[in-house]
């Protein structure tokens, strides 16, 4: 469950941070169009490697069931977070992302 | 007309939410609760110690306590111990007169000695779990109340969607500290991150009930023959009958292991005997529904009792039945460890959050309107107190359950009916609370009273308690003490929305006119 | 609040009916149909039909409110519902043949 939510949760932080007005809130600049697209595709690539971690680990069935408890989890923590804790949503990123691979190795 | 199109589903939205909120604020509350009904039960009747014994030793015990004390009996059914109801039960039905059964006995052991415990009678979290789809009326009024619910909180749920304009856009957005447009952030969050499950739990609810609502195909297709319809869908392995000559019945326990190989893993909690004193002794022996997704209406291997032969074991399932399966396991979540049922608790309290905000909005809105005058007109009012009532109210009562299962005295006759009495007492006493006192002020009393009720929980336990803490930490009782700790937290929680809805009242001149542009704003979406 | 004018909550409230029943009725005949055609075995057919009648309801009960008037709000329930009869009709028969 952990690297699900983990990378999940990187994933969604990425793609809020492509959008305007939420980029302009966490890191006080405008994002270029090049930016904005790459932050799209990490952000989508992240929420489907937290699909795989998710199936890997535990078969289609309940893998399924524990990804869509990640993404909503990990969805409500960032929106919570945001408008109170900007800074630690960033934190929180950046360990997610620093940690995940750990984690993967860790379980094998 | 795609204007039109949005606002007509803008207006269906606001209508079927309103009418049906309050009955599904109460449906999501109970049936959130209910992903702890074993947890719950278990805080409900603390005489049940937590012992930590494999299967087959208490399946030993509870055997030789049978064929001690119900010899005779027609069938056993043995409870084992799990991970999340940690008692031992059996019980037993004698033949009675006329070929007819008699009545049934239970009886709740230790899993360690196998000595009867003296348990207080409750209806436990077992209560939240039936009201959720009953409702407390006769049956089946209640089943189709709660399904016609359903049917229209899937309406409420698609149409929110194609109301919400901004839904990517908004995705991540919530801006607190904004008077109504908070709320609407908030109910907008509630709903749209979490719209895998809340589609999920709707749907599934409409699977769980189809046979009832939606009977036609069956009819026709079988042209009346129901039983031939279900007996095609669970074939009914049939139990050899009794051959009236005595028997040797076998050590159970070694079923267990047989019927785990047979499986390839998975947990056993329950094992029936029929006829156990006969020859013709048949050992069924049932898999967890906690091993998988889908749900398996008797998922089970049967054994000759005497001879130890193997008899038969349900069947794979077909396709469209499977699908119906896994739509009852999703939503039962029985398959759901630790991490996984809080999320379920979770994501049931953003549910239930996303009502409640929902009837929120929707008086806040029209009551802008009337605030200079300071009269409401009568349908506001209703909708006002209903608010207060459905939602205080029925928190108060959920409160004052679990208190009253620590306060009522143990050898009360009915005592688990007047738990219940007390859940309705207490709900009724408030709606008349509400009834009485203005809007704001009922609010924060009521919050305030739910706040103090559910502190009070952790404390009735710890005052009434046979074993101290250290003998429940040293069981690894965790249920128990999550419990406690849950109920100290939402008392907690209520007590910070008490305190946030009397502040905002203090200031409530400065609000109207920078809501009232907003709101207008906000009009369709 | 001003109060709404007669015509009006009476087009409101037949849609309310034609979603209410006429949805019911449709979904039941949707349901009927796909167990009677649906290339599968007769349990596992009702199983699917009854599963999918919900959507059949939910799409109805969209179009009672979408649609112009009320009287289209029936018309469009009218049409498939017939149909639907007719193929149930044609099913059923073949079947008792």
């Amino acid at each position: 469950m952990l690297l699900p939510v983990l990378l999940s949760y990187s994933g969604f932080t990425a793609l809020c941070l492509s959008m305007d007005r939420h980029h302009r809130d966490l890191l006080a600049r405008t994002p270029t169009a090049r930016v904005r697209r790459l932050l799209q595709l990490c952000g989508w690539a992240l929420l489907g490697l937290s699909l795989a971690a998710a199936v890997l680990a535990t078969g289609w069935s309940l893998g399924l069931v524990e990804w869509c408890a990640a993404l909503m989890a990990s969805a409500m923590l960032l929106v919570w977070l945001l408008p109170y804790r900007p800074r630690l949503v960033m934190r929180l990123a950046a360990l997610g992302l620093l940690f995940s691979p750990l984690v993967a190795l860790a379980l094998g | 007309m795609k204007e039109g199109f949005r606002q007509a589903m803008a207006w269906l939205h606001t209508w079927t939410g309103l009418i049906f909120g309050w009955i599904l604020f109460a449906i999501f509350l109970t049936g959130t609760l209910s992903y702890f009904n074993d947890e719950i039960s278990h805080w409900m009747q603390p005489e049940v110690p937590v012992r930590q014994v494999s299967s087959e030793a208490s399946l030993t015990l509870a055997q030789r306590y049978l064929q001690q004390h119900a010899a005779g009996a027609g069938r056993w059914v043995i409870s084992l111990p799990s991970a999340r109801d940690p008692g031992l039960s059996v019980s037993w039905q004698m033949p009675g007169n006329e070929g007819r059964r008699g009545p049934r006995e239970q009886r709740q052991l230790d899993p360690l000695s196998g000595e009867v415990l003296q348990v207080r009678d409750t209806r436990g979290g077992d209560f939240f779990y039936r009201f959720h789809y009953q409702l407390q009326m006769p049956h089946p009024w209640g089943r189709w109340l709660s399904t016609s619910a359903a049917m229209l909180m899937l309406v409420a749920l698609i149409t929110g969607i194609i109301t919400h304009k901004k839904i990517f856009k908004d995705f991540f957005t919530f801006r607190p500290r904004k008077g109504q447009r908070s709320w609407l952030d908030g109910h907008n969050a509630v709903g749209v991150l979490v719209l895998p499950f809340h589609l999920m739990i709707t749907y599934s609810s409409l699977v769980i009930f189809m046979y009832m609502v939606m009977p036609a195909s069956i009819l026709v297709a079988y042209q009346g023959d129901t039983d031939s319809f279900f007996s095609e869908l669970f074939p009914a392995s049939e139990s050899p009958k009794a051959q009236g000559q005595p028997g040797q019945l076998l050590a159970l326990a070694p079923f267990v292991e047989r019927a785990r190989e047979h499986w390839g893993g998975g947990q056993v909690n329950l094992v029936t005997v029929s006829h156990p004193g006969d020859v013709k002794a048949t050992v069924n022996v049932m898999r967890s529904s906690a091993d998988r997704v889908m749900y398996e209406f008797g998922n089970a291997v049967a054994f000759d009792g005497v001879s130890g032969a193997f008899l038969t074991a349900d069947p794979a399932r077909p396709t469209p039945i499977a699908i119906a399966g896994s739509f009852y396991g999703l939503h039962l979540g029985h398959f759901a460890g630790p991490t996984l049922r809080w999320l379920y608790f979770i994501c049931g309290l953003a549910g239930t959050a996303m009502i409640g905000t929902g009837l929120v909005i929707w008086l806040g809105k029209r009551q802008l309107k009337h605030a200079k005058s300071g009269v409401m007109p009568f349908e506001l009012r209703l909708v006002e107190v209903l608010n207060i009532a459905s939602m205080a109210g029925l928190l108060i009562a959920v409160a004052t359950f679990f208190c009253a299962n620590r306060l009522l005295p143990v050898s009360l006759a009915e005592r688990g009916e007047w738990e219940v009495n007390s859940f309705f007492i207490a709900w009724g006493l408030s709606l008349v609370h509400a009834l009485v006192r203005r809007g704001r002020a009922a609010w924060v009393e009521q919050l305030a009273l739910a706040a103090g009720l559910f502190c009070a929980v952790p404390l009735l336990d710890a005052l009434g308690s046979e074993q101290s803490l250290r003998v429940l930490l040293a069981q690894g009782d965790w249920a128990r003490l999550g419990f406690d700790l849950t109920c100290l937290g939402s008392g907690v929680f209520l007590a910070w929305a008490a305190f946030k809805m009397r502040r905002a009242g203090q200031l409530g001149g400065k609000a109207p006119a920078r809501t009232a542009r907003v709101i207008s704003k906000v009009e369709v979406n | 609040m001003k109060s709404l004018p007669v015509s009006y909550r009476l087009a409101v409230t037949s849609r309310v009916l034609a979603a209410l029943f006429g949805g019911y009725l449709l979904a039941a005949l949707a349901s009927i149909c796909m167990s009677l055609w649906l290339p599968m075995a007769r349990a596992e057919a009702v199983v699917s039909g009854m599963m999918t009648s919900f959507l059949v309801y939910l799409v109805a009960v969209l179009w009672c409110f979408a649609s112009r008037s009320a009287w289209q709000a029936w018309f469009g329930l009218l049409l498939p519902g017939l149909v639907l009869a007719a193929f149930g009709g044609l099913g059923y028969g073949l079947g008792q043949s």
